[in-house]
């Protein structure tokens, strides 16, 4: 599928649901009942014009030179950041956890792996290593933002 | 002439040798991140703004003015260098850097772009010193119908000046507008769209988004050109200047493209890209060799250096005094004020004087060191540009992650930066330009209760809205901001047709 017309289609979804939510909202308990409904419902309505506007164009578009500007396919590109996801997913839930240093080694490893493949991993090792210690003291030491500790470990 | 004596003031405060520290490291980071391919000023600011969390407000704001305009000078070197400008305001020195290059001249080209950068920053400093409290006085006399109103011609003239496709610049605004939405009503404490989730009653953080769009969704992209294999760095240099002759050659294009970009720069949505196209072009016109620009004319550097950073400094002026930032690098800058807890707009020039003054001076002092920075040691910073990307794009996003953590110290708005930076990278895949959401978000919250407080004042009508000259004179100005560009590419349509049927 063409990716402007899904993109079309999406914005006119969120313009339907975002317009259909707004009307659900509770009155206002003091001052216009209505008050803080105008500027939302104004925002739907304008979404859904204008993503109408933009899929009639699109079609139009599509319509006159027959092949698909740009298909929307799955590819390797499509999988890294897939991954990249995954490990930041992990990331969030190990970073209390393990503590900021340790986790963030992971991390980068992680990520270094899926840029600069498996086979270069003693500079990615290095890598992760010192950049997660000179944030770690730069950001906990030196700057006074405090950044999870790794429990057992003076870090 | 009580601007100069603030002035002189700021000058206090920006030579405090801590400030002039800060400047240094925030002018060489910025540097270095804005030589990556890809990542411009508004990457550096948002990845770079946890360094200032627990600066005073003084240090903090000049720190990140040496990432901003240290970025501006980084971007061309690797467009000089390797052919890939670091951000949209760069491209223009690829046109004859690069051939430079291939030359054998990139010493001048290096020093030039430099050069020109400093003078286009200095004289748009220097304007910027006269016009900045006239400009704040002004806005003083806006009632909040007026700057709703003027909130609204920021926002459609940026969506209706971005590039490509006019419509989903609009879609794009409108999303900002309904994100900004989020969160407790601040008027009436309405929970707005929160889906029962605790941490999103207070709003989303727009600097979460801001370091999602320009951090994450940038790395996204680029894992396409990752493979794509790297480009060789000259790395070994001569003496990095220009010869009398090519002086020469650049002076008049400098003079000439440092207003011109200021004066861009300081209309909301042109910004620094089309600064430097359109004195490029300016300058490709005016020239009495036309056929050398592309092919390693030094004046095709010069004059889009000047413009852009002439325009990077006159960007700040609508938002330091207005409250209203023209572009995403200056959207970025806001939200760095607003994190330290100071509110652009007019009551900023007499509320912290200090403040803004200490940043403006520290402005003249950061071009000066910046200069010397990207002189006589460009040699060693473009060095960076031989690390591989794929070693760097990993740590941007590590840097992406902690400055998230600092700004709440929750791990609840990592879920949101890769939220976000999922949608920024399908943004610029169905090419809808991200700088009007990111502008949307950032004054979205101001513009929605200008308007319901002119609502109020009014007792219900909208009436308000047009009941004063200056109210109407913002309503004709955005009527045009959109009508014009619409009108301009019909009467190109109309033109090609009829090449076509001549």
């Amino acid at each position: 599928m063409n990716i402007s017309i899904l993109s079309g289609i999406l914005a006119l979804l969120i313009g339907l649901i975002y317009t259909a939510m707004t009307f659900l909202l509770p009155d206002a308990p003091i001052g216009r009942p209505m008050e803080p409904k105008i500027f939302p419902m104004t925002l739907g309505f304008l979404m859904i014009i204008l993503s109408s506007v933009m899929l009639f164009q699109e079609m139009r578009k599509t319509k006159k030179d027959e092949r698909p500007a740009g298909t929307f396919t799955i590819d390797t590109n499509l999988k890294n950041i897939g991954l990249t996801c995954l490990f930041s997913i992990l990331y969030a839930i190990l970073f209390d956890k393990l503590g900021y240093v340790i986790s963030t080694l992971l991390f980068l490893e992680g990520e270094l792996f899926l840029f600069n493949g498996a086979g270069k991993w003693k500079i990615n090792t290095v890598v992760s290593v010192v950049f997660s210690l000179i944030i770690y003291i730069l950001f906990s030491k030196l700057l006074g933002v405090y950044l999870p500790m790794t429990p057992g470990i003076w870090i | 002439m009580d601007s100069l004596m603030y002035l002189l003031n700021g000058f206090t405060v920006a030579f405090a040798p801590m400030n002039i520290m800060w400047v240094t490291i925030g002018g060489v980071l910025g540097t270095i991140i804005g030589m990556l391919p890809g990542l411009g000023p508004a990457t550096g600011v948002a990845v770079l703004l946890p360094l200032t969390f627990t600066m005073g407000p003084e240090a903090a704001l000049i720190t990140m003015g040496g990432v901003y305009y240290g970025a501006m000078y980084g971007g061309s070197r690797a467009s000089i260098l390797i052919n890939t400008p670091g951000d949209g305001a760069a491209v223009a020195a690829t046109f004859d850097g690069y051939p430079m290059t291939l030359k054998g001249k990139a010493e001048a080209a290096l020093a030039i772009s430099a050069i020109a950068s400093f003078i286009g920053g200095i004289f748009a400093t220097l304007v910027m010193v006269a016009v900045a409290m006239p400009v704040a006085r002004f806005a003083l006399k806006f009632g909040p119908a007026e700057y709703f109103l003027l909130f609204l011609f920021a926002l459609s003239a940026t969506a209706s000046m971005s590039k490509g496709d006019r419509i989903k610049g609009f879609i794009s605004m409108v999303l900002g507008l309904m994100v900004a939405t989020i969160g407790i009503d601040a008027q009436s404490g309405v929970k707005r769209f929160t889906f029962g989730i605790l941490e999103l009653q207070s709003g989303i953080d727009f600097l979460v988004i801001i370091i999602a769009i320009y951090a994450l969704g940038e790395v996204f992209k680029s894992f396409q050109n990752i493979a794509e294999g790297k480009k060789k760095v000259q790395k070994e240099f001569g003496r990095i200047w220009i010869s009398k002759e090519e002086w020469k050659r650049c002076v008049w294009p400098i003079l000439r493209s440092s207003p011109l970009g200021f004066f861009i720069g300081a209309l909301p949505g042109a910004g620094g890209t089309m600064a430097a196209l359109m004195s490029y072009n300016n300058e490709k016109s005016l020239s009495r060799h036309p056929e050398e620009f592309g092919e390693g004319a030094i004046e095709g550097v010069a004059a889009p250096e000047a413009a852009n950073n002439a325009a990077s400094v006159g960007a700040m002026i609508p938002m330091l005094t207005l409250g209203i930032p023209g572009s995403g690098t200056t959207a970025v800058m806001m939200g760095a004020l607003l994190m330290l807890g100071l509110q652009p707009g007019p009551m900023l020039f007499q509320q912290q004087s200090t403040v803004i003054w200490g940043l403006i001076a520290s402005m003249f002092i950061g071009n000066i060191i910046l200069a010397f920075v990207n002189i006589p040691m460009a040699g060693l910073l473009v060095r960076v540009l031989a690390v591989p990307p794929k070693i760097l794009y990993p740590i941007v996003l590590g840097l992406a992650f902690v400055g998230t953590y600092a700004i709440s110290y929750s791990v609840m708005d990592f879920y949101l930066l890769i939220i976000f930076g999922v949608v920024g990278y399908f943004l610029s895949k169905a090419k809808i330009p991200a700088t009007p959401m990111i502008l949307a978000i950032i004054v979205g919250n101001n513009m929605e209760q200008s308007f319901r407080r002119a609502y109020k004042i009014s007792d219900g009508s909208l009436s308000i809205f047009w009941s004063s000259p200056l109210a109407i004179a913002l309503i004709i100005i955005t009527v045009l901001s959109v009508i014009l560009p619409i009108i301009g590419d019909m009467r190109k349509k109309r033109a090609a047709g009829k090449g076509q049927t001549a």
